[in-house]
């Protein structure tokens, strides 16, 4: 028994460890695949393994996240150094990725942890207060959940609403440089200038 | 994975000393051992065949085997698992302990396509009789499962005194073997059949697809009898033997009799796919009310399903491959199964009814710790894993789902967690079934086009290209400052979130203070 608590211990500190090298990628695109990941830390770090975190209990349309595991701590703090001064941006513009510390809750597959209490009870409806009491508390926790739910919707709603704003901006910008790229290439803006008396020199 | 196009390795042992030649057209030929998937099976081991829908394999010992025709068989004789056969326990159960089916009927032993055969697995047998070898306490230790007890499958009782025959076998080719003839496999050996084994089930898919295709009438035979059967013999917990297949990459007892005519347990590896196998004590638990007729329909019907699903599953796969490294622990894997995709899993278990979905765990729970809880808790074996996502979901509130042996089970576990469990002051409550998920889009919001844009062949080429380079964005292009509103954004959106879920906490805090005066 004891060697098995001794392997316990030991797999949770590699596991311990293999967290601090860990990164947490999400606001990724549903296209990007762990190749593309790779090769775009490839500049700051090597890249062992991606697990990407499949959405069980969000019912909305969420971006995709992927927990990048590094060679070691430097390599992570480096990353995580660079996709926070800058906009990092991931196959697909102009939104940027947000990369975060892994935390051990954030992995599926995690070795038991040791000295976690749980204790439990059984709380009988003839207990009455105690039952009430219980039951609240579940109704608060259900409550709770509900207003996380809303408030990610709300978020999503925003994002979109940014989406789209600046899609209209790009489109925008868009035309206007097109429309400039035509006139000179047609060589109206010779005539205009002409027209209005402006040279066209180059200064 | 693609799995349609490669072949299970296979190749014939020894012929058999006992009957070279066989049937009425003597076309058949029975062997003492066979190698598949680079595993070698010989009479008398102990295997484990896959049952399509359930999550467990059964146990089983080869006691013939044959090919007539194109088609490879097997004749396997069931172990039985305590909860198989607990109408008819009484008294302790041992650790590990399993039984031997002996006597006369349905149940006892049945004709299997080779190709079921999901692999091998230990099992020592601790009987005090003079017959028996005794083990060294090393091997009983070692070993997936033990066993000293029979159960009669006609008259339905449990028996530790040896029968004289079993299947019209001595009883001797059914107990330890000489130990001599005790191979020890390393680990690495092992590993590397897990691995092909790995790949192996997804082919035996088609496989089996073919085979049933073929034998579809025999197979629909089998299953006909033995559910009839079954279903008067047994109740709830089913003789169905869906067994869960931790194996030990440690001592595999081969258990070559002297007569060596009939295949043995083996050691089975795990597979981390489900094959389909056609072992006729087939009653998913979930449905045991299944009228015959359906059932083979069932089966190749989720045989394509899980061949589309291993093809397509590429996380699961991932998941799956540390099943070899585990098998080291194999007092925590007792109530693990098979090291089938976690996707795959939840779908089949969503399906039959087992499947729940719990809430308000501490979210530094762990799968085993989940699944200690509930065994702790409700005396129930389950396997569960924690399922928060890690950017949006409350971190007070943890979320696992857990996947029971039984429907019953799963209904029980329900009822009663919410009734009222309270582990460390949060009330858990839960439900059954599959939370509705939408697909991921094609396109992240976000992700902005240039329409209107004419675009050449090889420019279209050369922009999906561009989409998957990626670039920190520089201050002097437009892009950058695009980029800097979702920064914006999201720092808005996780001070939001920060606060609301200090909210949360802090309305838990002073909830369970003041339920405590």
């Amino acid at each position: 028994m004891a060697t098995s608590e001794e392997d316990a211990k030991k797999t949770y500190a590699d596991f311990e460890n293999k967290v601090k090298r860990t990164i947490y990628i999400d606001h990724l695109s549903p296209q990007v695949t762990s190749s593309v990941i790779k090769a775009a830390l490839s500049q700051c770090a090597n890249v062992v393994d991606v697990e990407f975190i499949v959405n069980y209990t969000v019912p909305y349309d969420i971006p995709s996240a992927a927990l990048v595991e590094l060679d070691d701590e430097i390599q992570a703090k480096a990353a995580l150094d660079l996709m926070n001064d800058f906009p990092f941006i991931i196959g697909g513009m102009p939104r940027p990725v947000r990369a975060i510390r892994a935390k051990p809750e954030m992995f599926r597959d995690r070795p038991p942890r040791l000295g976690i209490k749980k204790e439990f009870r059984w709380v009988k409806q003839e207990d009455a207060t105690e039952y009430e009491g219980i039951k609240k508390l579940r109704n608060l926790v259900r409550r709770q959940e509900a207003e996380n739910m809303a408030l990610i919707k709300n978020q999503l709603e925003e994002e979109n609403e940014l989406a789209k704003q600046q899609q209209e901006l790009l489109n925008g910008n868009y035309k206007k440089y097109d429309m400039l790229e035509k006139i000179k290439q047609k060589g109206s803006i010779t005539n205009l200038a002409h027209h209005y008396g402006i040279s066209l020199a180059e200064e | 994975m693609d799995g349609s196009n490669v072949n299970i390795q296979f190749s014939w042992g020894k012929k058999s000393l006992k009957r070279a030649k066989g049937g009425a057209k003597m076309d058949t030929l029975f062997y003492d051992s066979f190698t598949f998937d680079n595993v070698k099976y010989s009479l008398y081991d102990c295997v484990y065949l896959f049952n399509n829908g359930d999550p467990e394999p059964y146990i089983g010992k080869i006691v013939k085997i044959w090919q007539q025709n194109q088609a490879k068989k097997v004749k396997i004789l069931w172990f039985f698992l305590p909860d198989e056969i607990q109408n008819y326990l009484s008294g302790p159960v041992m650790e590990k302990e399993i039984f031997l089916a002996s006597g006369e009927g349905i149940g006892l032993a049945d004709i299997n396509p080779l190709e079921a055969i999901a692999g091998k697995c230990t099992v020592v047998c601790i009987s005090k009789d003079e017959r028996n070898r005794q083990p060294s306490s090393r091997e009983q230790a070692m070993a997936d499962y033990i066993f000293y007890r029979f159960f009669d499958v006609g008259k339905c009782t449990l028996s530790e005194q040896l029968p004289e025959k079993i299947a019209g076998l001595e009883v001797n080719v059914l107990l330890n073997p000489k130990a001599e003839q005790i191979t020890s496999c390393s680990g690495r050996e092992v590993l590397g059949v897990d691995r092909k084994v790995l790949n192996g089930p997804v082919t035996a898919v088609p496989l089996l697809q073919s085979v049933v295709k073929e034998g579809e009438s025999m197979v629909a035979a089998i299953p006909l009898t033995q559910v009839a059967v079954k279903e008067e013999n047994v109740r709830k917990a089913t003789k169905n033997v869906p067994k869960p297949t931790e194996n030990v990459p440690k001592a595999i007892e081969s258990v070559p009799k002297s007569t060596g005519s009939v295949p043995k347990p083996t050691d089975s590896v795990p597979k981390p796919t489900e094959i389909v196998p056609k072992p006729t004590e087939n009653i998913p638990k979930a449905t045991q009310k299944v009228l015959p007729g359906e059932r083979p329909s069932k089966r190749v019907k989720s045989s394509e399903d899980v061949a589309v699903q291993n093809m397509t599953s590429d996380v699961p796969d991932r998941t799956s491959c540390p099943g070899p490294l585990e098998l080291a622990s194999r007092q925590a894997d007792r109530s693990k199964w098979f090291k089938m995709p976690w996707d795959l899993r939840l779908r089949n278990a969503d399906q039959q009814g087992t499947l729940v979905y719990i809430q308000n765990l501490d979210i530094q729970f762990g799968a085993a710790e989940i699944e200690e809880l509930i065994r702790d808790a409700l005396q129930l074996s389950c396997i569960a894993k924690p399922i928060n996502h890690p950017t949006y979901d409350d971190p007070n509130n943890g979320k696992a789902y857990a996947i029971f042996r039984t429907k019953s089970a799963a209904d029980t576990a329900v009822s009663k967690i919410n009734s009222g469990l309270v582990v460390c002051g949060r009330p858990l409550y839960c439900s059954k079934g599959l939370l509705k998920v939408p697909k991921p889009s094609e396109t992240l919001v976000g992700h902005l086009t240039i329409c209107n844009l004419k675009i050449g062949q090889r420019q279209r080429e050369e922009q999906k290209k561009a989409v998957s380079t990626s670039h920190c964005s520089q201050p002097n292009t437009m892009e950058y400052e695009l980029a800097l509103d979702w920064m914006l954004v999201r720092e808005k959106q996780e001070k939001k979130f920060r606060i609301l879920q200090k909210k949360h906490k802090e309305e838990r805090k002073s909830f369970a203070s003041k339920i405590g005066k």
